[in-house]
């Protein structure tokens, strides 16, 4: 007889990035109907749906809504950072967990959060270690007005800067917004080594098909040539942007040709499921313990969740888009999630992990 | 002190909490821990070993000048105050001990981070000032000895527009300020150099 546990989903499957919310939401539905049919688990989830739709005003009514009036206590959710600060005061007040599964910029370790996407120490930094022997040290730096673009371009910026490369323009547009032709102009002016590109959704998309565009117009920015990087575009967004994905390259702990999952945050969703499901067979009264005292227990010494950031250790790779699909051309080994950037500088280990659950 | 904010050198950093026991330590605690420092916690009193910390966070409800073991306001490092009352006079207090930046009680799930950089960014702004401040002083008091360099060289390059700038010739040959190098001139009269030799 299983026990079973209440697990709320807090993700936009509506709105402006349902893709990304959508992807994450089937890997948490994926891994909670394989542990559901496991026979060898003690436990089962009964999923609890909520969709803010996009509207960040509903966050933290319907993360209150879950753990007001249901005994859930964990939550897999949400997509941007605005979004998780908004939720974190309602989690606090009612000691429930939010399970992240999105890269970010850094610069947070909640005492209600578990963060198993990628922060900079894990996708940024190492991509820019990568990149700027491999391209060169001239770089464009593009973004949203919103804070992952803002984060993102500050330790580029610094990270250029220290390695004696240059920072030939920095670029934002409102979120949103598809107005890209400024960009492209200043791109094409300044014939960059690379382009880090850090827009979201449709301003991401239109400024990729621009950029292509520039491509086939100007030899020196074809997609063997400058080369557009990117921290948050996974398989899931691939389809928006069509033939112009060609020749992108990402960082993340994931791809679908390394683990089978469909985007690394289908990936990430079901490691958190996993995890989650893990710490709570230990005993009959784990469902309501907080996360702190979770993590202190031997499930949760080997579930690869530190416990001082709740950041968890990740591959770190880079892949290029080569005929529509992402192919792995670096790997850098795994790496502890560091938030703050304050630990150790990273030593290379060459090892690579497979599919996870 | 504007532009770019310093996160460096933060991982292994040594924090004090000078603070009675209590939830908010705690949750403090968690919080440095979760960005790389190193916590000790004391009450009432700050140890000596509190001059090699690198922050001091302090309780600005209950605590008192005789806790420091240095002049008030000469802390050799950043101070945060934990405020709980927000009372004119802890605040005043607080000031004068020298915060560089607060965290509110109760301590919650964040604020530290920001605080940790705040506090920094200020402390080192305000030694950078109070170092200029105190060259600008000490080159105030040395007007008389200028003036006295000027008025002796005169007396060879006989006008004082001439003996302006053989006293700035000999400073910028020996790269040290005007002043010092009046100081040298009145110490051990030089011929100076000018132009077209000494009459």
């Amino acid at each position: 007889m299983k026990r079973t546990i209440p697990l709320g989903l807090l993700y936009s499957v509506t709105g402006s990035y349902a893709r990304i919310g959508d992807a994450c939401r089937t890997g948490a539905l994926n891994a909670i109907a394989a542990i559901n049919a496991d026979p060898a688990r003690q436990i089962a989830f009964d999923p609890l749906d909520r969709d803010p739709g996009g509207n960040i005003d509903l966050y933290a009514p319907l993360c209150d809504d879950i753990l007001r009036h249901t005994s859930a206590r964990h939550i897999i959710g949400c997509v941007t950072s605005w979004s998780r600060k908004e939720v974190i005061p309602t989690l606090e007040k009612h000691g429930g967990t939010l399970w992240y599964t999105v890269p970010y910029e850094g610069f947070e370790a909640s005492d209600h959060v578990v963060y198993l996407h990628a922060c900079p120490n894990q996708h940024l930094l190492p991509l820019l270690d990568w990149a700027l022997p491999t391209y060169g040290k001239r770089g464009f730096l593009t973004g949203s007005n919103y804070i992952w673009g803002w984060e993102m371009n500050r330790l580029a910026r610094d990270t250029i800067h220290a390695a004696g490369g240059e920072v030939l323009g920095e670029r934002y547009l409102p979120l949103g917004s598809v107005d890209v032709a400024r960009m492209i102009e200043e791109i094409r002016a300044t014939a960059p080594d690379f382009i880090l590109n850090s827009l979201i959704g449709p301003s991401s998309y239109a400024f990729l098909k621009a950029y292509a565009d520039l491509g086939a117009r100007d030899p020196r920015f074809a997609p063997d040539r400058c080369h557009v990087l990117s921290c948050n575009l996974t398989e899931c967004e691939l389809a928006d942007v069509g033939a112009a994905a060609e020749g992108l390259i990402a960082a993340g702990p994931y791809f679908r040709e390394t683990t089978g999952f469909g985007s690394s945050h289908e990936a990430a969703a079901n490691r958190a499921v996993y995890a989650l499901a893990n710490l709570l067979e230990q005993s009959s009264d784990a469902a309501g313990l907080p996360l702190s005292a979770l993590l202190d227990t031997p499930a949760g010494q080997r579930s690869g969740i530190d416990q001082k950031t709740h950041h968890t250790t990740q591959p770190v790779l880079i892949a290029q888009v080569r005929d529509g699909a992402f192919q792995v051309l670096h790997d850098g080994g795994l790496r502890a999630g560091d938030p703050y950037l304050t630990g150790p500088a990273p030593v290379p280990a060459p090892t690579r992990l497979r599919v996870i659950s | 002190m504007t532009g770019s904010v310093r996160i460096a050198d933060l991982g292994g950093a040594r924090a004090i909490i000078l603070h009675r026991p209590h939830a908010i330590v705690t949750a403090l605690t968690r919080q440095l821990q979760a960005v790389g420092l190193h916590v000790t916690t004391c009450w009432p009193d700050l140890p000596a070993e509190a001059l090699a910390a690198d922050f001091v966070f302090f309780d600005a409800d209950m605590g008192f000048d005789d806790q420091f073991p240095w002049a008030k306001g000469a802390a050799p490092m950043p101070m945060i105050a934990l405020i709980g009352s927000e009372a004119p006079g802890r605040v005043e207090w607080a000031l004068a001990t020298g915060a560089n930046a607060q965290v509110l009680k109760p301590v919650g799930d964040s604020g530290v981070y920001s605080a940790l950089l705040i506090a920094r960014h200020g402390f080192e702004a305000r030694r950078t000032l109070a170092a200029e401040a105190d060259d600008l002083r000490r080159r105030l008091g040395e007007r008389q000895t200028v003036v006295r360099a000027v008025i002796h060289l005169m007396n060879a390059t006989g006008s004082e527009e001439a003996a302006y700038a053989a006293l700035r010739a000999a400073a910028m040959d020996a790269r040290i300020g005007l002043e010092e190098a009046a100081a040298r001139i009145l110490a051990k009269p030089i011929r100076p150099v000018t132009k077209g030799g000494a009459r």
